[in-house]
C-alpha cells in the first residue's frame, strides 16, 4: 500500500536513525513511502510567530500529498503530526481562514484536499497493519526484555481533536512493543514531557525536564526506553549527558526508536536501523535483546 | 355576522415599551366585524378582565380577541373571565405581542408595532370562524402509582396514603430505601440516616393504603391522565414472600461469593442475599446471574433450600405481571453517582486507597464493610491524612456541566465525621473550586468544619499518582497561598456527582416525559412548575429531576404527592376539548394518522357505511395531545384539531399576506 | 475607567482582549472559572514559575498589555496538559499561542531561537539543516554515508508564499 510520507525538519536535519528505521521497516508490511515533492517546516516554530502562517505551512503539505493522488499521509514526529492535524480542523471550520490559506495556495497553483488522513508512526502500525501481522513478523522475539515507553505529549493530546490513542491511558505503543515480545511496564512518570519544546527559549530547563523523567526510568532499572518521536528522542537520546549534568545524576539509559526495536525484531540489521547513530548506549538494550 | 371585542394590552412597558399599543388599537378597529377596540395597561388584571366581560354585555360581544403575553400565561385566565360573562370561553383568541413582538424585536419599535398589527388582524380574522367548544369531564381513579422508593418515593407515597388515596410503590431493587439508605449521616444535622430513614420505610410497609412492590418494574404504561393502565413485573426472588421471616439461615450456607452494591463493592454479598441492613421487606432474594443452580439450570447447590426451615425457597419461582389502573404516576427513580474511572487521571480503580464520597460513607457507616472505622481500603490502616477532591465529573464540560449540588456538603460532612472518628491528629484537606454551602444552617456547617482545623485548598489537581512504595501524591496549587503543594495523603476520597440514572431513557420512552439537556427529566416549567412533567399527570420527585439533597428531595416529593392529590380528589377531571376530531365522510380507511399518532391515540373501527364495511378512524379524545401530526399527514383533510382546521389556519395565512409585500434574496 | 491595577496603575484593554477572543474560536476563555487544575499539572511550573491560571485570568480583565513583554509567555512546554483537562475548556495554551504572536506583532523581545528558526525555514525550507553526526564510536556521518534520500528543498514560490501568509494578522 503507498503511503505518503512528510518528514519534517528535526529527523531531516540530524534524526536520521527514525528515517533509516522506518523506510526499513515499513516495506515488510507491504507499506511503499512515496515522498512529498518538496520538504519544509510543517509550522511548527512558526506558530509562536503567527499562527496563520502555520496553518499556510501544513495546508501546504497537504495539498502537496494532494498531488501525490494519496490519501493518507504519514507524518513520523509527533509535533507535525499536531501541527498538521489543527490545522486541517481549523480549515475545516473556520471558513474565513480556509479562504485566505486556499487563495495562498492557488496562486501557486497548488490545491488543497481535505480528505487526508493524517497518520503517525503508532496508528499506522498499530490499526493499519495491525498486531496479529507485526506478531507473525517476529524473527527475533525481544525475550521479555522490560521497556518504559514513552509515547510523548501532542500526539495523545488533546483529545477533542482527535489524537492517535488514549490520552489519559495511552496503550498502543505499549502493545505494540509487546508484540515483540518484549514487556512494557507502567511506571508514574509515563506521560511526563521530554521538554523538547523548550530549546529554543530556556535550553536548560529542557535538559531538566529530560533528565528528571530520565532519572525516573533509570531507577526502573528497565532494558531501555522506547519513544516514536524526533523532538524525544533528541532529548532523551542525543541530550543525555547534558540533561544528566543538568540534573546531577549519572545517566545510562538506552533510549530508542520503537521502530528501531521494531527492526530487531525483524532481524534486520543494526546499522541499517541506524542504532550505531544513538548516542545513549543502546548498545546494551541490544546486548539484552540477543543474550 | 360576529361582532369581536380587541384588546391591546400594555403589559406594563412589557409590550407598550416597543410597540405603540394606542395605534395598534386604532388600527384594530378598522378591520371587519370589530366592534369595539381598546388598549389598558394590564389585560390580566381584575379591572382588565372587567373591562372584557363589561364590554361582551354592552357591546353585545360574541368574540373576543386579546393581544397580550403568551397564551400560556393567561389563556386560561381570560378563557374563565370570557365564561363568566355568559360566552362560550373557546371563542376568545390570543394574539402574543410579547414573546413574538415586543421581546424578540426590542430595538425596532417602528417594524415590531407594524408586525403587531399584523398579528391582530390575522387574530381578527381568525376569531371570526372559531366555534364553540366543551370541556368533558372524566372520571379519575383516586390511587397513584410512585415509582421508585427512595426517600422521595417513601415521603410521596405517605402523603397520598394518608390523604386517602391508593399507593402502588414500584421499586426496582429488593429493599426500599434508595440512597439515603446507603448514608452514614446526613448534613447539616448529623443525623444518623439509618435513624430518620427506616421508621418511614416501616410506616409504607405497614400503612394499608400502600400496596409495596420490590423486586419488580414498570413495563408498559396506557391510557391517559386519570387513566392510566400500568403493568408492573415482578420479577422472580426465588423465595416465597409470604413465607419468608428474614431468618438469613439460607445466607449463610450459600457458596458463591459476589460483590455488594449496597457496600459499593467494598464487601462481598451471597448469591442469595438480604439487600441492606435495615431492608424492607425483610426478604431474602437470589440474583440468577450468580445462583449456581439458576445460572447453569443444573440439579446443582441447592444448600439454600435445605437450609430454609421456611421452606421457602422456591427456584422455580415465574415473573409476575400486575395490571393496575391509577390515576397519577409520580416518578422519583433517582440518580446514580458518577463513574471516576472515566477521569483517568485521578487513578479511581487503579489504586486502592482512591475512593467516592459514597464509599467513604459506607467505610463510616457502623452497619458498613468496617464497623463504621474509618480504614484504608489497601491496608485496613488508619490514614494519617486525608484528602478530599471535589468536582469529579460535575461543572466539567467533558463530562457533566451541571454543579451536582450537593458534593460540598456531602465532604463537609464526611471530614468532620473523619475528625470526629479518627482521635489521633490526622491532617484532612480539601481540595476544591468554589465551596458551595447554600442551604439552611448549611454554612455555619462550613463554619464548623473549619473550626475543627480542616485545611482547605482553593483549587485541585490535574492528576494522581503513585509512589514506588505504595503511596499516593499529588501536586495542587492553592491560590491563595499562590504555593504549588504537594499532597501525600493515605487516602483520597473523590467528590463524585450525582448523574442522570441510566433507566431515565427507559422511564422517558415509557411515560412520554422528556429529558433536559443534562439528562435529568424535565419538569413542565422551570421556575413555576417544578413538580410535574409536560405530560398531565406524571408528576417529578427528587434527583430524578436533577440533583438535590435530603430536604429539597422531600419538599419535592410532598409538593409532588399534594399536585397528585389535587388532580385527583374530585374524582374527576375536565378534559381540553382541542383535540383530533375525525369527519366521518371524508375518513378513507388509509390509517396513516394511527401510524403518525406518537400517542396512540387513534383507533381504527369498522363502520356500516350504505350497506358497506368501511374502516374509519376515531380518536380516543381523553388520550389525544392536540398535536395536530394527523391532521398534517391526512390526504383527505379528514381528521382536524378543534379550532385548527385547515379553513381556521389559511384564512389567518391570508389575513397575514394581505398587506404584505414579498422581498427576496438578501 | 471601571478598574485599575493599583500596582502598575495599568488600565485594561479590551480591544487586544477582544482580538485575542476572536483568534480563540471556541476555545472559551471567557469561562475559566479559576480551578487551578492547569496550573496544578502545569510541566513548566515549577521550573519556569508558569501558571496558566494567571494568564488566563489576566487576559479575562483585560490587562493583556503587560503578557507580551514578559518572558513567562515563552515558557510554556506546549505539553497540552492544560488543554485536555480544562472542565470549562478554557485552554491556556491556546491563549499563550495568541499572546506570542502579539509579541511578535508589537515587535517585543522574541527568544533568539524563533527568530532563527523562521529565517531558516524562509531561506531554504527547513528550521535547521542538514547536520553531520558523530556515532558511539566516534565516526562522523551525514545523510549522503547513510543512504538517506536527497533532500528536496522547495521550489522558489515557496519563500515568497510563506512571507505573504506571515503578514496575516
Amino acid at each position: 500500500m503507498k503511503v505518503a510520507v512528510f518528514w519534517g525538519c528535526c529527523i531531516q536535519a540530524n534524526q536520521y536513525a527514525y528515517e533509516m528505521s522506518l523506510r526499513e521497516t515499513l516495506p515488510k508490511f507491504d507499506i511503499d513511502l512515496i515522498d512529498l515533492r518538496e520538504t519544509f517546516c510543517c509550522g511548527d516554530p512558526v506558530k509562536s510567530m503567527n499562527e496563520f502562517a502555520a496553518t499556510f505551512l501544513a495546508a501546504r503539505i497537504l495539498a502537496l500529498t494532494n498531488l501525490t493522488g494519496l490519501n493518507n499521509l504519514l507524518v513520523p514526529c509527533n509535533r507535525c503530526h499536531f501541527t498538521i492535524s489543527e490545522a486541517q480542523d481549523t480549515i475545516k471550520k473556520d471558513p474565513k481562514i480556509a479562504k485566505k490559506v486556499l487563495e495562498l495556495l492557488k496562486e501557486e497553483g497548488l490545491e488543497y484536499n481535505p480528505n487526508i488522513k493524517i497518520w503517525h508512526t503508532i496508528d499506522l502500525l498499530h490499526d493499519l497493519v495491525g498486531l496479529e501481522k507485526i506478531k507473525n513478523a517476529v524473527k527475533n522475539p525481544l525475550k521479555g526484555v522490560k521497556i518504559a515507553s514513552h509515547v510523548g505529549c501532542q500526539i495523545i493530546r488533546y483529545s477533542d481533536l482527535g489524537r492517535v490513542d488514549n490520552a489519559e491511558n495511552p496503550k498502543k505503543l505499549d502493545e505494540l512493543i509487546a508484540a515483540l515480545g518484549a514487556e512494557s511496564i507502567e511506571y508514574p512518570e509515563k506521560l511526563d514531557c521530554c521538554g523538547a519544546a523548550l530549546n529554543r527559549s530556556h535550553p536548560d530547563s529542557a535538559l531538566s525536564l529530560a533528565g528528571s523523567k530520565l532519572k525516573a526510568v533509570q531507577n526502573l532499572n528497565v532494558g531501555g526506553m522506547a519513544v516514536s518521536c524526533p523532538d524525544c528522542q533528541l532529548m532523551f537520546d542525543a541530550k543525555q549527558k547534558d540533561a544528566g549534568t543538568t540534573v546531577g545524576a549519572k545517566l545510562n539509559v538506552p533510549v530508542v526508536y520503537y521502530t528501531q526495536l521494531l527492526g530487531l525484531a525483524l532481524g534486520i540489521d543494526e546499522k541499517k536501523l541506524g542504532l550505531h547513530l544513538n548516542q545513549s548506549p543502546a548498545e546494551e538494550l541490544v546486548a539484552r535483546i540477543h543474550g | 355576522m360576529a361582532r369581536i371585542g380587541v384588546y391591546v394590552c400594555h403589559c406594563g412597558l412589557n409590550i407598550a415599551g416597543v410597540v405603540d399599543v394606542e395605534k395598534v388599537a386604532e388600527y384594530a378597529k378598522t378591520l371587519p366585524n370589530v366592534a369595539t377596540a381598546k388598549h389598558y395597561t394590564y389585560m390580566c388584571s381584575e379591572p382588565g378582565q372587567k373591562l372584557v366581560q363589561n364590554d361582551i354585555k354592552t357591546h353585545k360581544l360574541d368574540r373576543i380577541v386579546i393581544a397580550t403575553c403568551s397564551p400560556r400565561m393567561h389563556e386560561e385566565t381570560f378563557r374563565k373571565a370570557v365564561a363568566e360573562a355568559g360566552l362560550n370561553p373557546y371563542l376568545t383568541e390570543i394574539v402574543n405581542l410579547r414573546e413574538h413582538v415586543s421581546w424578540p424585536h426590542t430595538h425596532e419599535p417602528e417594524k415590531a408595532t407594524e408586525k403587531a398589527k399584523a398579528l391582530v388582524r390575522m387574530g381578527v380574522a381568525r376569531a371570526q370562524i372559531l366555534e364553540p367548544l366543551e370541556k368533558h369531564k372524566v372520571t379519575v381513579e383516586k390511587k397513584v402509582l410512585v415509582v421508585g422508593g427512595g426517600i422521595a418515593g417513601i415521603q410521596a407515597s405517605l402523603d397520598l396514603a394518608n390523604a386517602g388515596f391508593k399507593v402502588y410503590l414500584v421499586e426496582k431493587s429488593p429493599s426500599i430505601g434508595g440512597r439515603m439508605a446507603q448514608l452514614d449521616k446526613t448534613f447539616p444535622t448529623l443525623d444518623c440516616s439509618a435513624c430518620i430513614l427506616t421508621p418511614k420505610m416501616v410506616d409504607v410497609a405497614k400503612n394499608e393504603n400502600i400496596t409495596l412492590h420490590t423486586n419488580a418494574e414498570i413495563t408498559s404504561v396506557n391510557g391517559f391522565v386519570g387513566n392510566y393502565e400500568v403493568s408492573i413485573l415482578k420479577k422472580p426472588r426465588y423465595i416465597d414472600e409470604k413465607k419468608c421471616v428474614g431468618c438469613e439461615l439460607c445466607i449463610k450456607v450459600c457458596p458463591v461469593k459476589v460483590p455488594d452494591k449496597f457496600n459499593e463493592n467494598l464487601t462481598e454479598r451471597r448469591a442469595v442475599y438480604i439487600h441492606s441492613p435495615h431492608a424492607v421487606p425483610k426478604i431474602a432474594t437470589i440474583s440468577p446471574e450468580y445462583c449456581l443452580r439458576l445460572k447453569l439450570d443444573k440439579d446443582v447447590c441447592g444448600k439454600c433450600q435445605a437450609a430454609c426451615e421456611a421452606k421457602a425457597v422456591d427456584f422455580k419461582q415465574k415473573p409476575e405481571t400486575v395490571n393496575i389502573k391509577v390515576g397519577g404516576i409520580i416518578v422519583a427513580v433517582g440518580s446514580e453517582v458518577f463513574d471516576a474511572t472515566r477521569m483517568a487521571e485521578l487513578g479511581y480503580g487503579r489504586f486502592k486507597n482512591v475512593i467516592t464520597n459514597m464509599e467513604f460513607e459506607r467505610i463510616s457507616d457502623a452497619s458498613g464493610p468496617t464497623g463504621g472505622k474509618i480504614h484504608n481500603p489497601k491496608d485496613g490502616k488508619t490514614p494519617k491524612t486525608i484528602a478530599f477532591i471535589q468536582c469529579v465529573g460535575s461543572r466539567d464540560k467533558r463530562f457533566h456541566e451541571y454543579c451536582c449540588r450537593v458534593g460540598c456538603m456531602i465532604t463537609l460532612k464526611q471530614t468532620i465525621l473523619a475528625r470526629e472518628k479518627i482521635h489521633e491528629n490526622i491532617r484532612i484537606y480539601v481540595c476544591y473550586i468554589d465551596l458551595r454551602a447554600f442551604g439552611k444552617g448549611y454554612d455555619e456547617f462550613y463554619t464548623r468544619a473549619r473550626e475543627m482545623d480542616i485545611d482547605f485548598i482553593a483549587g485541585v489537581p490535574s492528576e494522581i499518582h503513585e509512589k514506588p512504595d505504595g503511596s499516593l501524591y499529588f501536586d495542587v496549587y492553592d491560590k491563595s497561598t499562590n504555593k504549588l503543594v504537594q499532597i501525600n495523603p493515605d487516602l483520597v476520597v473523590l467528590g463524585t456527582g450525582l448523574v442522570p440514572n441510566r433507566d431515565l431513557e427507559k422511564i422517558s420512552t415509557l411515560l412520554h416525559a422528556s429529558r433536559s439537556s443534562d439528562g435529568f427529566l424535565l419538569e413542565a416549567h422551570p421556575k413555576l412548575r417544578p413538580l410535574e412533567s409536560a405530560v398531565a399527570g406524571v408528576f417529578l420527585a427528587g434527583a430524578c429531576q436533577g440533583p438535590k439533597d435530603i430536604p429539597d428531595t422531600v419538599a419535592q416529593a410532598s409538593g409532588a404527592a399534594a399536585k397528585a392529590i389535587g388532580l385527583l380528589s374530585t374524582g374527576e377531571i375536565e378534559i381540553e376539548p382541542l383535540k383530533a376530531v375525525v369527519d366521518k365522510d371524508l375518513c378513507s380507511g388509509c390509517r396513516i394518522c394511527e401510524s403518525i399518532c406518537p400517542f396512540v391515540a387513534i383507533e381504527m373501527k369498522t363502520e356500516k357505511v350504505k350497506g358497506e364495511e368501511k374502516l374509519r378512524a376515531e380518536v380516543i379524545e381523553a388520550v389525544c395531545q392536540g398535536c395536530g401530526a394527523c391532521s398534517s399527514a391526512c390526504p383527505t383533510s379528514a381528521i382536524k384539531i378543534q379550532q385548527y382546521g385547515n379553513k381556521q389556519i389559511l384564512t389567518q395565512v391570508d389575513a397575514g399576506l394581505a398587506e404584505a409585500c414579498a422581498e427576496g434574496g438578501k | 475607567m471601571s478598574i485599575v491595577d493599583l500596582m502598575s496603575m495599568t488600565k485594561p484593554n479590551l480591544e487586544a482582549r477582544k482580538k485575542i477572543l476572536a483568534k480563540l474560536k471556541g476555545k472559551e476563555l471567557a469561562n475559566c472559572f479559576q480551578c487551578m487544575k492547569c496550573t496544578s499539572g502545569c510541566t513548566a511550573l515549577k521550573l519556569l514559575e508558569l501558571k496558566p491560571n494567571e494568564i488566563v485570568k489576566l487576559v479575562n480583565l483585560g490587562f493583556v498589555d503587560e503578557l507580551p513583554n514578559s518572558d513567562i509567555i515563552w515558557t510554556c512546554v506546549t505539553c497540552l496538559k492544560c488543554v485536555e483537562r480544562c472542565p470549562q475548556k478554557a485552554s491556556p495554551y491556546h491563549i499563550i499561542m495568541a499572546l506570542r504572536n502579539l509579541a511578535v506583532e508589537k515587535e517585543a523581545k522574541v527568544p533568539e531561537g524563533f527568530l532563527k528558526a523562521v529565517s531558516q525555514i524562509l531561506e531554504t525550507g527547513l528550521a535547521e539543516p542538514p547536520q553531520k553526526i558523530v556515532t558511539r564510536k566516534m565516526e562522523t556521518v551525514d545523510r549522503e554515508c547513510l543512504n538517506l534520500p536527497k533532500i528536496r528543498f522547495p521550489k522558489e514560490s515557496f519563500q515568497a508564499a510563506l512571507m505573504k501568509a506571515m503578514e496575516e494578522k
